[in-house]
């Protein structure tokens, strides 16, 4: 057993948190979070030059070449930094479905452009009962003739005010079990029916109400098999949730190295609030609940780069995470008083998102039933 | 990156449980880790038949060089028996493995041949002692005296909780030898001297695991003294740091009350015939447990893996051992819950399901986040210059 990241892997660790520690300050942040779009296309692009957008993605289509772990290294640091913008989305939830699912025609029509940075993609699957089931998967798909008809309404979709291209999830069938009769389809964001609605929400990030009306949809734009996508789902939903676990563990070790340098800093009754026992307490809870968490989510990641199946390890890491980020945070703004308690501060910004990222492809009532269900109950 | 263990692992990994399958009783339920449930007279009869196994297979001290009856083998072979034996709940692995440490780092050769080779073999059993009324977590308070005369030491004072004491040969005894709070020493005491009584202590589990030991003039030989007079201070620190394997105790210990708990689950039906696996919140209930038993054997494996690499283990040690004593609780409780109205009945009742254990180890793992260190003592050592690295406490 070796847990050591290799040379390669270190050295995109460092360029990236050198790269987003300047090329993302937290006035940026701050600002992508009322900006309409959510990211910056300069620095969209920037990343695609680094190969970063690219970097999961056979050579064969312009990407990188690399391996699960290694993305999740690299979705650590843009958690660490509050990364804004359309990444997650575009490179796993529309990138890694085509590229393991798509026909030929399908991946050269769109991974070149995407690792390029010409395209930005996301998946619009749940609906308004808000679950990430097969059952709530109720926007129709009807087949006419050469086409698809695609009617009703996707909410909370991610960067879907961005995105070019949407996988949408859609029922073309109704069987006995829920999770026969769906399919995925490639839409065009500019597909005449296809209407986006920007959504408030805690953290800033971009979820959309997307509105499917008479939108037609040819056959060649079907991802995978007829009545069969969610098969599909069900591998994205696990990539996602192990890929949003990587944002989370960076964004808590950043709130836990923020914290250590507050107790040490702040002096109270003539001396460091770190000197205090209880202080000091609060603290060793977070770097248990964050240091636990890396390495469990390096077990998964590293399963699904080894192409082991890891519905369990996912579920534990998500599940562990959904509520231990949310712990560091809350405690990391008891110890830091009302400093922190101000937009003035960074940390408000990862405890809003340690919300969000809770809720993203299932909370920890979510994963545990997949626990649950893993260990034959 | 390798999560694997080596085919050579996996091999050694099943012979150890094909061992335990042939040795321990069929039907054995486990036990909790520690030398406690060694008080019941059917636990210590299968206690001192498998630590002597255990010294006939050479499993005694995988890792220790092999003049004193070691393997020279890796931290990974031994961690693989270790884990092995938690998640059976098997009986025997003595608290003189973690003394053999002591003696192999700070004793002299004459030492190691008379201690660690019967230690390897699985002949004798120790105990420690090192508590005393007032002197708990705050070990440096110990008053037990060690006067140097002509022909060795003079001892006076007393233990407790001394966990196997009557149990046990020799006892690692922590001495004061001067006034200066930190000047102590450490003596390998046989526990049949004359001088020494014992007063067994009944723990809140019903076992009577613990003794208090009274030292009356006790002779100890020169040739017991641990390390240098005065120099046992730096034998505790390193006692301390060295102990890496309570959290792995815990926690695979808990891996197997949760599978029987699940197992549990699936057979018993509630009222409407429905198995109780089916209940949301029990489902949900055991599925934390799982993600809490799984997030600390990954925690262990890093452990064991900084440990190979010679790394600094003070804060991951005291990390698991604090996570792991928390979540052994929380499956005391979860247990309860899942067995309901079952959950109190003692092993011996009618009517009692899974051998009473749940109820033993709701009770048994309240110690768990107190011996070897409290849990706040752990958590001080994460936070201070060996972990995070935060100021030093006033």
């Amino acid at each position: 057993m070796d847990l050591a990241l290799s040379e390669e892997q270190e050295m995109l660790w460092k360029s990236a948190r050198d790269f987003l520690a300047s090329k993302v300050p937290k006035t940026l942040v701050r600002q992508m979070e009322e900006d309409e779009k959510g990211y910056v296309p300069e620095l969209w692009k920037e990343m695609a030059d680094l190969g970063w957008i690219g970097l999961p993605f056979p050579e064969l289509y312009g990407g990188g070449g690399f391996k699960f772990l290694d993305l999740v290294i690299l979705l650590e640091e843009m958690g660490r930094a509050c990364l804004p913008g359309p990444f997650l989305s575009t490179v796993v939830l529309g990138g890694m479905p085509v590229a393991e699912f798509g026909t030929e025609e399908q991946k050269k029509a769109i991974l070149p452009k995407l690792c390029k940075g010409e395209l930005i993609m996301t998946m619009a699957l749940t609906e308004p009962s808000a679950k990430y089931e097969a059952k709530a998967v109720q926007v129709e798909a009807k087949a006419e003739g050469d086409h698809y008809i695609i009617n009703g309404t996707k909410l909370f979709v991610n960067d879907a005010n961005v995105a070019d291209k949407m996988i949408v999830v859609a029922r073309t069938a109704k069987k006995q079990h829920p999770e026969e009769g769906i399919t995925l389809f490639l839409v065009d964001r500019k597909a005449p029916g296809v209407k986006i609605h920007l959504l408030k929400t805690i953290a800033g990030d971009k979820q959309c109400e997307v509105t499917f009306e008479k939108v037609k949809v040819a056959k060649a734009d079907i991802l995978g098999k007829v009545d069969h996508g969610w098969d599909i789902v069900k591998k994205v939903m696990e990539w996602a949730a192990l890929a949003k676990s990587a944002e989370m563990q960076g964004g808590a070790q950043q709130v836990l190295e923020m914290t250590i340098q507050y107790g040490k800093d702040r002096v109270q009754f003539d001396r460091p609030i770190g000197s205090f026992q209880i202080i000091q307490h609060y603290m060793a809870d977070m770097s248990i609940d964050v240091d636990s968490a890396r390495v469990s989510l390096h077990k998964a990641a590293w399963m699904v780069s080894e192409g082991i199946p890891c519905r369990k390890e996912i579920a534990v890491i998500k599940g562990w995470l959904s509520e231990a980020y949310r712990r560091v945070t809350a405690q990391s703004h008891q110890i830091h008083g009302a400093i922190g308690f101000t937009k003035d501060h960074d940390l408000e910004l990862y405890f809003r998102r340690a919300k969000a990222a809770e809720l993203y492809f299932g909370d920890a009532d979510f994963h545990r039933e997949i626990v649950a269900q893993e260990l034959g109950m | 990156m390798d999560f694997r263990y080596t085919a050579e692992e996996e091999a050694f990994r099943k012979e150890v449980k094909d061992f335990l399958d042939k040795e321990l009783p069929p039907g054995f339920l486990g036990i909790d880790p520690g030398p406690e449930e060694e008080s019941r007279p059917e636990i210590f009869d299968i206690a001192v038949k498998m630590w002597r196994k255990f010294g006939e297979k050479n499993w005694i001290g995988i890792t220790w060089p092999k003049e004193v009856g070691g393997q020279g083998g890796t931290i990974w072979k031994e961690m693989i028996l270790l884990q092995e034996l938690a998640y059976r709940g098997s009986p025997g692995m003595d608290l003189a493995i973690a003394q053999a440490e002591l003696i192999t780092h700070f004793g002299t050769e004459e030492q190691k041949k008379r201690f660690v080779v019967p230690i390897t073999k699985g002949e004798v059993k120790w105990a420690i002692g090192m508590s005393e009324p007032n002197a708990g977590t705050d070990t440096f308070a110990i008053q037990l005296k060690a006067v140097e005369e002509a022909d060795g030491f003079v001892l006076n004072g007393q233990k407790i909780w001394t966990s196997g004491g009557h149990n046990a040969k020799w006892a690692m005894t922590y001495c004061r030898t001067d006034a200066n709070k930190y000047m102590i020493s450490v003596f390998i005491v046989d526990l049949k001297s004359p001088g020494i009584t014992m007063r067994r202590i009944e723990q809140a589990t019903g076992i009577p695991a613990f003794c208090e030991v009274f030292f009356d003039n006790v002779k100890v030989p020169k040739e017991n003294l641990l390390g240098k007079k005065n120099g046992g201070a730096e034998i505790l620190l390193f006692a301390f740091g060295a102990e890496r394997t309570y959290g792995l105790f815990t926690i695979y210990n808990a891996k197997r009350y949760l599978e029987q708990l699940v197992q549990y689950a699936k057979e018993a039906k509630d009222a409407d015939g429905v198995p109780v696996a089916k209940n949301p919140i029990a489902r949900s209930r055991l599925a934390q447990l799982a993600i809490d038993i799984e997030v600390g054997m990954n925690m262990g494996h890093e452990l064991n893996w900084m440990a190979t690499k010679g790394m600094p283990t003070v804060k991951p040690s005291a990390q698991i051992k604090v996570h792991g004593g928390n979540l052994c609780q929380r499956l005391g409780n979860v247990g309860q819950q899942v067995l309901g109205l079952y959950g109190p009945l003692e092993e011996d009742s009618k009517w009692v399901k899974l051998g009473g254990r749940i109820r033993h180890t709701y009770i048994s793992a309240l110690s768990f986040t107190l011996a070897g260190g409290t849990t706040e003592t752990s958590k001080n050592h994460i936070a201070g210059r060996f972990g995070l690295g935060l100021p030093k406490q006033h």
